[in-house]
């Protein structure tokens, strides 16, 4: 949710006067950041690797990152964004060791399929897009795409952004959230739920075993 | 609800067109164009429709609570980061020390004049009772001064051993434990000789003596503590000659 003024400047306060506090090593401070933070970075690491337990060891090295960078902080950008800056380096860090060869497979597959046009039809006119639709629908995505739906329309980089985080062209990052949102779009108006998406469905019925609780 | 129908090769550009307009970075050229297009086309006006929504419910995704154990995790591996790296620990201890060892030397000199003043002049001498009031009120505000002053040097000598303390506990393991355990013994005494000035400085607030000897003592634990992470250092480093001149530092003191 978006902060008024006043609540950011208030925000940007209890942030600097927090970084005092861990900076002088005062017990509890570090925690305070945690829990000010940890939903935000945690987040970031579930939906960028897909899962809960790689989530819970990533937001721990970012956070023994931050303690060991805290130093580092200059105050230049706001810690939210320096925070969130290091979670998505930490997530691409992880995402490009672990699933490099495996992804560039399947996204050769999936631009094949990203290309076909564009099907007009109902798109639930009448209701909210459920949001639990689109997590799953989003977790169903190519990793590339994926990588690039979450960075441009969840984390809000722009594509310069995401172009050199990535290491890829802007034109690339379009491209990719072009077809991210194209298969989205197939796959929350039903046409992929009844097929592929099944055993999705299953397990979220079946109580989504390794889904975080959510805020 | 839109009529879905099949899509016009020609909406292939103009829904690129319509990412563009989403996300606000449509040429202003083309508006009119696409406008136009969208007037007579269901299918982009779809698609506009479907990502101005898409759009919307990604920003208002929400956060994801992660399980209250990767906190405890989390803890126990920065316990470990801190233990590793006493250098944080070390140099608040050493601020705290000039902080405390400044106050003292500040406020200790005018201790004594302040505790006994000379003879007051005459009461008779001032022409009304206000000014020698005023004098007493003075004197009253500098030794709550003081007596701050020496409070606060008290906290910053209490904030060094503390930190201190937690030096040597994370470095205790590379000590030979004979010499910890002499090491503790003294500390145990230097302890209650800091209890004792405590003590005596709650039954006799103004007592030069008892918060000169309180100093004092705070002063002989922090050195020796200083001492003993420097044995830790050397130890760590397997410097026997650097340990042994320690050591010889440690006896005659």
């Amino acid at each position: 949710m978006a902060m008024i003024p006043s609540d950011r400047t208030e925000a940007t306060r209890a942030d600097r006067e927090i970084v005092r506090r861990c900076r002088r090593g005062e017990p509890g401070a570090f925690e305070e950041l945690y829990k000010r933070y940890g939903s935000r970075l945690y987040t970031v690491a579930y939906r960028m690797t897909g899962s809960a337990a790689d989530a819970e060891d990533l937001v721990q090295d970012m956070f023994l990152q931050v303690y060991r960078r805290l130093d580092s902080f200059r105050g230049e950008a706001a810690l939210g964004t320096w925070l969130h800056r290091l979670a998505i380096n930490t997530c691409l860090d992880f995402v490009r060791s672990k699933q490099g060869r495996r992804q560039r497979m399947t996204d050769t597959v999936d631009d094949l399929e990203a290309l076909e046009a564009p099907a007009a039809g109902p798109w639930r006119p009448d209701a909210a897009l459920d949001r639990m639709d689109l997590e799953r629908a989003i977790a169903q995505l190519p990793p590339s795409y994926r990588r690039a739906f979450l960075l441009h329309d969840v984390e809000g980089l722009e594509h310069h952004e995401i172009g050199e985080a990535l290491g890829i062209a802007e034109g690339t990052s379009k491209s990719l959230l072009f077809k991210a949102r194209t298969r989205l779009r197939t796959l929350l108006r039903g046409r992929e739920f009844g097929g592929a998406a099944q055993p999705a469905r299953a397990a979220a019925a079946a109580g989504e075993a390794g889904r975080p609780g959510e805020r | 609800m839109e009529r879905e129908t099949p899509a016009d090769p020609a909406c292939g550009r103009f829904a690129a067109l319509v990412h563009d307009r989403v996300d606000g970075t449509l040429e202003p050229g083309l508006r009119e164009e696409l406008d136009a297009h969208l007037r007579q086309c269901p299918a982009c006006r779809a698609l506009d429709a479907d990502l101005i929504a898409l759009r919307r419910a990604a920003a208002e995704l929400p956060d994801f609570t992660p399980r209250a154990e990767v906190w405890e995790r989390l803890s126990q591996r920065l316990a470990g980061e801190i233990a590793a790296r006493p250098r944080h620990v070390w140099t608040g201890t050493r601020v705290a020390l000039a902080m405390a060892a400044t106050l003292v030397v500040a406020v200790s000199a005018s201790v004594w004049f302040i505790r006994n003043p000379a003879p007051a002049p005459q009461a008779s001498a001032a022409p009304s009772g206000a000014p020698a009031a005023g004098v007493i009120q003075s004197k009253d505000a500098l030794v709550q001064d003081v007596d701050e002053h020496l409070r606060i040097a008290d906290e910053h000598y209490v904030k060094a051993i503390a930190g201190l303390e937690q030096v040597v506990k994370s470095g205790e393991s590379a000590l030979d434990p004979a010499l910890a355990a002499t090491l503790q013994k003294n500390l145990g005494v230097i302890d209650q000789a800091i209890t004792e000035s405590r003590e005596a400085i709650k039954t006799q607030p103004n007592s030069q003596l008892a918060q000169t000897s309180l100093f004092e003592a705070l002063r002989q634990k922090v050195a020796l503590l200083e001492d003993t992470v420097a044995l830790i250092n050397v130890m760590r480093k397997g410097d026997q000659a650097g340990a042994a001149k320690i050591l010889g530092g440690l006896s005659k003191s």
